[in-house]
């Protein structure tokens, strides 16, 4: 195998930067959204349905990054067995979790698609003042959980067939969290 | 019975999952899965999506990306370098020396981060080489740093009471509030440990700062200017009603942006990693709360959490013995697992019982933050150990030790909690009554 | 069989104490066949979330107040039009003349109706006395929706977004000095702290409703139907009664709280009910003519008993 990466992997790794960066955008909306919103409450103006506009970008933000934290390692596992045990049983421990991921994402991502669906033929709309139609915030959960998916597939195959999962050490992302 | 059996089971899927590794989030939602399919008829599925979409794209915890990314920001800022020129004239000539900069400097930026670990990381970053060079005890060093980086979840702005806020259902801003004063009287018993500790030592020879001037002292203190003015647009915001919890978040990352841009250490390549460091680790909180609220579902669908209500209240404790069991309960549960993890997987369970003893889920947010704040310096999960485990190279028994005093300070705050409630709730009803603000 | 019915209040509030008698009376009538389970205080799905966990069939029945899905059908705020009824017995008429037509929406959405029972009904909260409208020219207001803008823009009043959970700081610190909501809203917040005036004007009684899955219902023995609407039927007689007796506490809370709680001078309510009007005629542009059914069938009502 050489080492320069192949189309698939540079394809998924710009997947899941390019989500990430969404995500980002998402944050930075979020902000916008709540600076709006204050300003027009000290001015006598109303903004109708900001605080729902931020909310749907707060799931927007969080699916989308899903992928790109689990990759940079941001996610919070409990690694002391893992550390404990010799690198056959550690293998056999990880194939299990990123297969358990794998399946637990996908019985999400596959429920949240015909979530979407019957909120889009029920023509479902936001009950607050914004009276979105609740499909189109709810369909970014389902591309950002699918993005999730691939990306634990992605590391289960991985550690199928290399022996070791292409997940980084970042204790300073899981620490920031509290 | 079934109840029996439904916690037997779930613990056992929990510990598994969770044991073998799998990412706290998923598990959570594993189990939660495991509990809907055993124990009800219901469409999983659907259940498990409604939830967690109502949870994720919730407006209360948009404050919580808006303040990590504060504090990334602020990470990024020469704070810790002002904040450390700015406090040592004034707390070098105390019993116990320069080793106050760790605490005061903690509590004051905790003022402007929610985060235990950015805070330490902050504060860390530059007393630890100037008090090591002043040759402070390393373990006293260490040690305060650990205990007093905690405050960083008490007082406010907090993201662990945003999230206990929101598993609760109770005003953020209250929470915030009531995090002041507690958060302020642990500060101070960590002083007042350096303090004895100096006199009683025969060890305790530190370097000595020259003595400066009054009029230098004050002309030093410049350095505070900012970060202080950043915690009064912050908090005060909150206070006189300009603001929510949230809409302060947003002031307060706009604060930073300004700040960071006034020292200079505003460019494109901070801006980038503040803004994709806060991305990952709100997702990471995220990930986490959708497999809670999921769990939570699947529990008030087995009926569980009332049952366990009543168990307990049958069981006729009164509160204290009640607390004290959740203490308990609360410290073993934070040896393995981070803070949030483990009021978000309880609090389903936990706050029946609670509200049911008619304890204040105000103030009871506040016992559970000095237990989380218990949980980061305890091994073998400890953030704050992580954290000074990179930063220092000591191993994690080393500075778990260090850490040990304050641990057990922050047991004692507890009974402080316990015996003067209104540390907690007096704020937080002062500014409810106020008419005009 | 169980049937799990989650309820967005918390299980001391009014609608949450019917809605556990009716679900008791259900489980001994039908011999314990059905058993009913409440989960108040949103502790399985949030108000918002509760008519699409029953219409998919994730729960088999559950509470949730119908006005909150005005922007899906504007039918379902009918009993959210401010100023068009001024009474619990105007409302009482309001609700007879709607009954037919919510039935029969629900019905076209896989919902089955069984009981309903409203809100006291909503005052104008004050930090000063108002006589007029004029009266309210440039007050900061409480709104959380757009008839509630609405109102605000008609008053001359000021809005301010304030979410629910925020009331009480909002008021304490001045961001806000008026909303309109019922007297139990402000006793439970204890607004007397900052507010001075209660206007009883009775502007409008928001409904809770307790539907069960029509696949659900359908799948029930003729039996089993008939004890469960006796126990309905019984259920809303003592909601609608509490609601009653809940509304005399609290204003009389209200009072001994130390503000002013009295009926609206008659300037101001003939101001109001100019409003009403217009706001009526705004609904039914958006409620087409089932909705104009209803107001007609209500107004030929209420002439009839004023004779
Ligand atoms: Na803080
Ligand atoms: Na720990």
């Amino acid at each position: 195998m050489s080492d320069k990466p192949g189309f698939l992997r540079r394809a998924l790794d710009g997947l899941y930067f390019a989500s990430g960066v969404a995500a980002a955008l998402c944050l930075i909306a979020i902000l916008l959204l709540i600076v709006a919103q204050m300003v027009a409450r000290w001015t006598g103006e109303i903004f109708p349905g900001a605080p729902n506009y931020a909310g749907y970008m707060m799931a927007a933000a969080s699916f989308l990054a899903f992928a790109a934290a689990l990759n940079g390692g941001a996610h919070i596992r409990v690694s002391i067995l893992l550390n404990a045990v010799p690198e056959k049983i550690k293998w056999a421990l990880e194939v299990w979790c990123f297969g358990i991921a794998t399946a637990t994402i996908a019985y999400f991502v596959y429920y949240a698609y015909w979530f979407v669906y019957w909120s889009w033929r029920f023509n479902e709309v936001s009950q607050a003042q914004d009276a979105t139609p609740l499909w189109i915030p709810q369909s970014v959960m389902v591309v950002g959980g699918g993005i999730l998916l691939i990306a634990f597939l992605d590391n289960l195959i991985s550690v199928l067939f290399k022996g070791n999962h292409r997940i980084g050490d970042n204790t300073v992302d899981q620490s920031f969290g509290e | 019975m079934t109840e029996v059996y439904a916690i037997i089971l779930f613990l056992f899927v929990l510990f598994m999952l969770l044991g073998t590794g799998v990412w706290v989030g998923v598990a959570l939602m594993g189990v939660a899965w495991v509990g809907m399919e055993l124990f009800t008829t219901r469409p999983v599925g659907d259940v498990m999506v409604t939830t967690i979409w109502a949870t994720s794209s919730s407006w209360t915890l948009t404050a919580l990306p808006l303040f990590i990314w504060m504090g990334e920001i602020l990470y990024r800022t020469r704070l810790s370098e002002d904040m450390f020129r700015g406090l040592s004239p004034w707390l070098a000539r105390l019993p116990g020396g320069l080793v106050h900069t760790n605490i005061v400097g903690c509590t004051v930026f905790a003022a402007v981060s929610g985060s235990s670990a950015a805070t330490l990381t902050t504060v860390g970053k530059m007393s630890i080489p100037e008090l090591r060079a002043r040759k402070y005890p390393e373990h006293i060093v260490i040690g305060t740093l650990a205990g007093a980086a905690t405050l960083g979840l008490m007082i406010p702005p907090s993201l662990a009471l945003i999230v206990y806020g929101v598993a609760v259902n109770q005003s953020i801003t209250e929470l915030f509030f009531a995090g002041v004063f507690p958060g302020l009287v642990l500060a101070l018993m960590f002083m007042g440990y350096v303090a004895a500790y100096s006199v009683l030592s025969k060890g305790w020879q530190p370097t000595l700062e020259t003595a400066m001037s009054f009029g230098e002292k004050l002309k030093n203190s410049r350095f505070l200017i900012p970060v202080i003015l950043l915690i009064m647009v912050v908090i005060g915001s909150m206070y006189t009603g300009t603001a929510t919890a949230t809409e302060a978040a947003a002031i307060g990352v706009i604060g930073s942006l300004l700040l960071a841009a006034s020292q200079g250490s505003l460019n494109w390549g901070s801006f980038r990693e503040s803004l994709m460091g806060a991305t990952r680790t709100s997702a990471m909180i995220m990930l986490i709360l959708a497999g809670a609220a999921f769990l939570k579902l699947s529990m008030g669908f087995t009926g569980l959490p009332r049952a366990l209500a009543d168990g307990i209240g049958a069981l006729d404790l009164t509160r204290f013995q009640l607390l004290m069991m959740l203490l308990v309960f609360y410290i073993v549960l934070g040896m393995f697992l981070d803070g949030i993890s483990s009021v978000v997987l309880t609090m389903a369970v936990v706050e029946p019982m609670v509200v049911e003893a008619g304890i204040d889920l105000i103030w009871f947010g506040i016992f559970v933050i000095v237990v989380v704040e218990m949980a980061q310096i305890t091994p073998p999960i400890g953030f704050n150990l992580f954290v000074l485990q990179g930063m220092t190279g000591h191993e994690m028994g080393y500075i778990a030790k260090a850490a040990l005093p304050m641990f057990m300070i922050m047991v004692l705050m507890c009974f402080v909690l316990i015996w003067f409630p209104d540390l907690a709730m007096w704020l937080p009803e002062t500014m409810r009554s106020t008419p005009g603000g | 069989e169980t049937w799990d019915m989650p309820m967005a209040y918390s299980g001391s509030n009014f609608h949450s104490v019917t809605g556990a008698e009716f679900a008791q009376c259900v489980t001994t009538g039908t011999g314990g066949d059905i058993e009913i389970v409440t989960h108040p205080g949103g502790s399985l799905f949030a108000g918002a979330d509760i008519k699409r966990a029953i219409q998919t069939g994730q729960v088999q029945i559950g509470e949730r107040l119908l006005s909150g899905h005005q922007n899906e059908d504007a039918l379902f705020g009918f009993d959210s039009i401010p100023f068009l009824v001024g009474s619990f017995d105007e409302h009482d008429m309001l609700w007879q003349a709607a009954e037919g037509p919510i039935r029969e929406l629900l019905e076209s959405q896989n919902l089955h109706l069984l009981y309903s029972v409203p809100w006291p009904p909503q005052g104008l909260y004050f930090n000063q006395e108002v006589n007029s409208v004029a009266d309210m020219e440039g007050i900061r207001f409480r709104s959380y929706n757009n008839a509630t803008n609405r109102l605000a823009e008609l008053t001359g009043m000021l809005p301010v977004t304030i979410e629910a959970a925020e009331i009480s700081q909002a008021f304490a610190t001045g961001v806000a000095s008026s909303m309109v909501s019922s007297g139990a809203t402000g006793y439970d917040r204890r607004v007397w702290e900052s507010l001075s005036h209660f206007y009883e004007v009775d502007a409008w009684l928001p409904r809770n409703y307790i539907m069960v899955n029509a696949e659900v219902w359908e799948g029930t023995s003729e039996a089993n139907q008939n004890v469960i609407n006796g126990c309905a039927e019984l259920a809303e007689y003592a909601g609608t009664w509490r609601a009653r007796e809940y509304t005399g506490f609290t204003l009389a809370g209200l009072a001994a709280g130390g503000m002013t709680v009295e009926p609206a001078g008659e300037q101001l309510m003939e101001e109001l009910r100019a409003i009403g009007e217009t706001m009526t005629a705004e609904w039914l542009e958006a409620a087409g003519e089932e909705g104009q059914a209803i107001i007609d069938a209500y107004r030929e009502a209420a002439a009839a008993t004023a004779e």
